[in-house]
């Protein structure tokens, strides 16, 4: 990219998120791309410790949910110019060095979604990939798409594919929102090998079966 | 019978209530004493619902308010939980606005910002997220 990387804002939404964050946001910032966090209405000290490692942090005064936090850091984002914009889990799972490709991607793509069964694991349990899997085949359904991984929260996409895909999905549902509206409006999209690399702190945070059931509950029954 | 009479007193209370926070249209409170007088008459005079059930296919006067008083407050369900949903989106706008302009301010009056993170250093230390003060 003959960009500068600072036009490229990686988005990143936090709840509770205080033991990892510092670092992911770190690890992110030395890549030379610009961090915005979203502190979700954190119990711990989230926020303060996304500053120390040197990311530029929004507060929610209420707990909205991740899909709202990552709209708000969009919007934030494209206030201040960004030219790209990178969606990035707190939790520790993706790798800053992925985030090149991504944004590569953009040349000819207006969405370039993170996929894991392209690239690597490190340390799933099978039956998590096993509930990937599924969600992924559901998610196709649903969406009409053909994507190896519907459900990952790595992706970028350029600043003129923004207002096709606002989020209203405050909570989980946002990620097949995003699907759809990708689908919907005919944007150009390309999927990318990434590496997930799961944590004891990852897998407490992520979707079980049981929430799996609200995540379908909000995408059809939510406006 | 003594259903007759907790059945006119469920009414009465609600209709004072009702009377009590009158600050909507006049047509909405006449709508609701209207549907309130015709229970208390069901109430009073069971066979003329009865009367009616038969009119349009229903075995018993009673069986006809039952399927009237679901369908009404399936309806009023509904009617509340649009408006739930509609505040929660209006909610996050709101939050959204916050913490954008919160930032904003802060860019251009950093001693703010200072403050801003010993207050949510202090309410870390003590366990108190922003949303439980509200």
């Amino acid at each position: 990219m003959p960009e500068p990387r600072g036009s490229t804002w990686v988005v990143i939404a936090a709840f509770n998120e205080g033991k990892v964050i510092r670092d992911v946001v770190a690890e992110v910032v030395r890549g030379g791309w610009s961090v915005v966090v979203v502190d979700d209405g954190s119990r711990d000290d989230s926020g303060a410790c996304a500053r120390e490692g040197g990311a530029l942090v929004l507060r929610h005064v209420v707990n909205r949910g991740q899909g709202a936090a990552l709209q708000t850091g969009v919007d934030y984002a494209l206030r201040r110019g960004a030219r790209w914009i990178v969606t990035f889990d707190a939790d520790g799972q993706h790798v800053a060095d992925d985030i090149p490709a991504l944004v590569a991607a953009l040349e000819d793509a207006d969405v370039a979604l993170g996929s894991r069964f392209l690239g690597k694991v490190e340390g799933a349990k099978q039956g998590r990939m096993a509930l990937l899997r599924t969600a992924t085949a559901v998610s196709n359904t649903i969406s009409g798409m053909k994507l190896t991984d519907a459900h990952c929260g790595l992706r970028a996409f350029r600043r003129s594919a923004a207002p096709a895909l606002r989020i209203t999905q405050d909570r989980m549902a946002h990620a097949s929102e995003l699907l759809r509206k990708i689908k919907t409006s005919g944007l150009r999209v390309v999927e990318v090998p990434v590496t997930i690399r799961y944590t004891e702190h990852s897998m407490s945070k992520g979707q079980g079966g049981i929430q799996a059931v609200r995540i379908l509950f909000d995408y059809f029954f939510r406006a | 019978m003594i259903i007759r009479i907790l059945l006119l007193v469920g009414l009465a209370a609600t209709g004072w209530l009702i009377f009590l926070r009158r600050n909507r249209l006049p047509i909405h409170i006449m709508t609701v004493f209207g549907l309130i007088a015709a229970g208390a008459v069901a109430v009073v005079v069971p066979e003329l619902t009865q009367r009616v059930a038969e009119l349009v296919g229903v075995g018993r006067g009673a069986d006809l308010v039952t399927y009237i008083a679901i369908v009404v407050v399936m309806f009023v369900l509904l009617h509340y939980y649009t408006k739930f949903v509609e505040l929660h989106r209006q909610v996050t706008e709101l939050t959204r606005e916050i913490a954008i302009l919160r930032t904003e301010v802060d860019r251009v009056a950093p001693p703010a910002l200072q403050a801003r993170d010993e207050r949510v250093d202090q309410d870390a230390a003590r366990g108190i997220a922003r949303d439980d003060r509200v």
